[in-house]
C-alpha cells in the first residue's frame, strides 16, 4: 500500500475510534424533557455520518492501493526537521505546564534548540541561534506582559 | 445604502490610532502573505489574542485589513518562487512565474497588483449594496432556514475542497463533533465532557484554529525545509499598468471580479476556488488559450482579480447572516464573539458602527494595499528569503502565547498542540481543513436552530420540505451530493461506449 493510502486508512481509523468514543459517551445522555430531540441524537447522528464517510474512504484507499501497487510516494524532504519541531514544541509545552523555568528562559532554550536544529546543527549557526533565542525570548515576554498586558505562564 | 454611516466610519478610521491599525494590518497581511508557508488565516488567528484588550472597532479594522493584505501578498511568492504564499494564489503561479522567469517579473507583479485592486473594488461595491438588503431578508429566516442553509454550506464547501467529497463531508462533520463537548445549548447541562471538568467549558475556537492552521502548517513547513528555491532578480520595471492595458484586460478584469464576488458570497467557499473558476473561464473564453500556463497576462489578471474579489463577497454573508463566507471569515466570527459582538442579521442594528467599520476597512485597506505594493514590492520580495529555520520557531512561540492568553490556562495550549497534530494528519491524508473549521464554527448554531425549530413544531421536521427556502437549500445540498456520482457514472458510460 502506498504512503498516501496508508495515511488515509490510518487517519480514517483514528476518526472512527474517536467517533466510537463519542457514541459511547453520548449513550447515557438523557432524553429531552421539554424538547423532542434531547442532548444525544445530534452528536450520535454526526458521529454516525463520520463513521460512514471514513469507512467509504478506507474502502476507496484499499481499491486505489490495489490498482497502483507498484508506485511508492516519496517521503517528505526533511522528516527529521518535522520530528524535531514537533518534539521540541512538546517539551516546551511540558516545561511551561510544570513551570520549570520562567517563560523567557523556556522560550529562549526552545528557540535556540529548534533554530540550531533546523540549520542541521551547523557549528557556525549555534551563536546566531543562541542570540536570536535570547533576544526574542525576553523581548516577547516584555512585549506581552508589559505592552499588551497579556499574562504568560511564568 | 447609508452613505452617511459609511462616511462616519471612514472618518473614524482616519483618526491616528485607528489608521495605524489599518496600516499595520495591511502591511503585515502583505508581508505574511508573501512569506512562503505562512497564511492569512494563521496571521489572523495569531493576532486575535492581541486584540483582546483593544477597542472592538480598532480590532476589527486591524483584522479586516490583514485579510485584504494577506490575500494580495500571496501574489509575490507565486510569481517569483512559483510557490503560492497563500492558497488563493495557486492559479497565479501558472502564468506569473513563467512571465517572471522570462525576464518580466515587474510586469507580472504589476498586472497582479492592479487586478487585485480592481477585484477588491468591485466586490466592495457589492458589499456596500447587497449586505443590508440581505440582512433584512435574513431576519425573516426561521430556525429551519438557518439549519438547512448551514447544511448546504457544509456540503458546498466539501464538494469544492481539495480531496474527495466524502472526505470533505467527513472533515466538516468531524469539526461539528469536536465542537459539541461542553454545555448542551438547550438544557444547559454538561455534555460529552468524559467527566473531565476542564471540558465543561468546551473546546475554545482560538486554540483549535491556531492548532489547525498555524501549528500544522509549521510542522508541514519543517518537513519541507529541504526544498531548494530558485531566486529571480526583481525589478520594478512595468509595475504600473497603463490605460491601454486596462482597456485590453477590461472585460477579463470585470468578469473575474464578478465571479470572485459571487463565489465569495457562497458560504464557506474562499479565494482559492474563486481564482480557479475565474482562471478556467478566462482560458475558455480567451482568443489565445494556448498561452495560458506559459505567461499569459489574462491568466494572471483573472486569478488575482477573482481572489481579491472573494474578500468583499465573503464578508456579505458574514455581516448579513453570521455565516462565514470563507475560512478566514470563520476566524473573524471568532473575533466578533471574543469582543462580545453577536454575529447575525441583527448586527446592523446592534453594532452598526462595527459593520460600517468593516465595510470601510475593506475599501481603505484595498487602496492602501495598492499603494504599498506598487511602491515597495521590491523590498517586500526580499522578505521571501527570510530563513525559515528562524521564522518557524518564532511563530511557534507566538502560537503558544496566543493559546495561553485566551483564558490563562495551559489546557488551551494542550488543545492547540493536539489540534496541530490532528490538522497535520488530516492534511497528510488529504482531508480538507476548511470544512473542519467551518463545521466547528457553525455546529452550535446549526444544532440550536434544529432543536428550537423542532420544539416549535412539536418534533415535526416537515417544514424542511414544505417551506420554500429550506426546501431550496435542501435540494441544493442533495444535488451537490448526487452530482459527483452522476458525473462519474456518465464518464464510465461514455468510456464504455468509446471502447465499444
Amino acid at each position: 500500500m502506498q504512503t498516501q493510502e496508508k495515511y488515509e486508512v490510518a487517519v480514517s481509523s483514528l476518526m472512527i475510534l474517536i467517533c466510537t468514543v463519542f457514541l459511547w459517551e453520548s449513550w447515557d445522555l438523557p432524553a429531552g424533557t421539554f424538547e423532542p430531540l434531547g442532548s444525544g441524537p445530534v452528536p450520535q447522528a454526526t458521529a454516525g455520518i463520520i463513521i460512514l464517510c471514513c469507512l467509504l474512504t478506507i474502502n476507496s484507499a484499499r481499491i486505489k492501493a490495489k490498482a497502483n501497487a507498484s508506485e511508492e510516494e516519496a517521503l517528505p524532504l526533511s522528516v527529521m526537521f518535522g520530528v524535531l519541531m514537533a518534539l521540541a514544541t512538546l517539551l516546551f509545552v511540558i516545561g511551561l505546564h510544570f513551570r520549570l523555568l520562567a517563560f523567557a528562559w523556556m522560550a529562549a532554550i526552545f528557540l535556540t534548540i529548534t533554530i540550531w536544529g533546523l540549520e542541521n546543527f551547523a557549528k557556525r549557526k549555534f551563536l546566531p541561534a543562541v542570540v536570536t533565542g535570547l533576544v526574542i525570548g525576553f523581548a516577547v515576554e516584555y512585549l506581552f506582559t508589559q505592552v499588551f498586558v497579556v499574562d504568560l505562564p511564568t | 445604502m447609508d452613505l452617511g454611516a459609511l462616511g462616519s466610519a471612514v472618518s473614524q478610521i482616519f483618526t491616528p490610532w485607528t489608521f495605524l491599525m489599518l496600516f499595520v494590518g495591511t502591511s503585515m497581511g502583505i508581508v505574511v502573505g508573501a512569506i512562503p508557508g505562512m497564511t492569512g488565516a494563521m496571521l489572523i488567528a495569531l493576532t486575535l489574542p492581541i486584540t483582546f484588550y483593544m477597542d472592538p472597532f480598532n480590532a476589527i479594522i486591524l483584522l479586516v485589513s490583514m485579510y485584504v493584505g494577506a490575500i494580495s501578498g500571496g501574489l509575490i511568492t507565486a510569481t517569483l518562487l512559483r510557490m503560492p504564499g497563500t492558497p488563493a494564489a495557486v492559479m497565479t503561479t501558472f502564468d506569473g512565474y513563467p512571465m517572471a522567469r522570462g525576464g518580466r517579473p515587474g510586469r507580472a507583479l504589476g498586472l497582479g497588483i492592479t487586478a487585485s485592486f480592481v477585484g477588491g473594488l468591485v466586490s466592495w461595491m457589492a458589499l456596500l449594496t447587497i449586505t443590508k438588503p440581505l440582512s433584512i431578508i435574513a431576519t425573516r429566516f426561521g430556525p429551519f432556514e438557518y439549519f438547512t442553509l448551514i447544511m448546504m454550506a457544509m456540503v458546498l464547501i466539501a464538494s469544492v475542497s481539495e480531496g474527495s467529497l466524502v472526505k470533505g463531508i467527513a472533515a466538516g462533520f468531524f469539526g461539528m463533533l469536536i465542537s459539541m463537548p461542553g454545555v448542551d445549548p438547550a438544557s444547559g447541562m454538561p455534555r460529552l465532557t468524559f467527566d473531565y471538568y476542564l471540558l465543561n467549558g468546551g473546546l475554545k475556537l482560538l486554540p483549535v484554529l491556531i492548532g489547525v492552521f498555524a501549528v500544522s502548517q509549521i510542522i508541514n513547513d519543517a518537513l519541507d525545509m529541504g526544498r531548494v528555491t530558485e531566486r529571480i532578480a526583481m525589478s520594478g520595471k512595468g509595475i504600473l499598468m497603463s490605460v491601454k492595458d486596462l482597456k485590453t484586460q477590461g472585460v477579463n478584469l470585470v468578469r473575474s471580479s464578478v465571479i470572485g464576488t459571487g463565489v465569495g458570497i457562497l458560504p464557506g467557499i474562499g479565494a482559492s476556488i474563486g481564482s480557479v473558476i475565474a482562471y478556467t473561464v478566462a482560458k475558455n473564453t480567451s482568443k489565445t488559450p494556448e498561452k495560458f500556463g506559459t505567461g499569459s497576462e489574462e491568466g494572471i489578471v483573472a486569478s488575482e482579480a477573482a481572489n481579491n474579489a472573494t474578500v468583499g463577497g465573503a464578508l456579505i454573508p458574514l455581516i448579513a447572516m453570521g455565516i462565514p463566507g470563507s475560512v478566514i471569515d470563520a476566524i473573524l466570527i471568532g473575533a466578533l464573539m471574543i469582543h462580545s459582538i453577536q454575529p447575525g442579521p441583527t448586527l446592523f442594528l446592534t453594532n452598526a458602527n462595527i459593520v460600517w467599520g468593516m465595510i470601510a476597512a475593506c475599501l481603505l485597506a484595498n487602496i492602501l494595499m495598492y499603494i504599498l505594493m506598487t511602491s515597495s514590492v521590491k523590498y517586500i520580495a526580499g522578505l521571501m528569503y527570510m530563513p525559515r529555520s528562524f521564522v518557524l520557531p518564532v511563530v511557534m512561540v507566538f502560537c503558544v502565547i496566543g493559546s495561553y492568553a485566551l483564558n490563562n490556562t495551559m489546557f488551551d495550549v494542550w488543545v492547540m498542540l493536539i489540534f496541530g497534530v490532528i490538522g497535520f494528519l488530516l492534511e497528510r491524508a488529504k482531508f480538507p481543513l476548511g470544512p473542519f473549521v467551518i463545521g466547528f464554527v457553525l455546529a452550535p448554531l446549526a444544532e440550536e436552530k434544529l432543536r428550537s425549530g423542532l420544539m416549535m413544531t412539536a418534533g415535526d421536521p416537515s417544514p424542511i420540505f414544505t417551506r420554500p427556502m429550506p426546501l431550496l437549500f435542501t435540494l441544493t445540498a442533495v444535488g451537490l451530493l448526487i452530482w459527483p456520482l452522476y458525473s462519474d457514472w456518465r464518464k464510465k458510460r461514455n468510456a464504455a461506449r468509446d471502447a465499444d
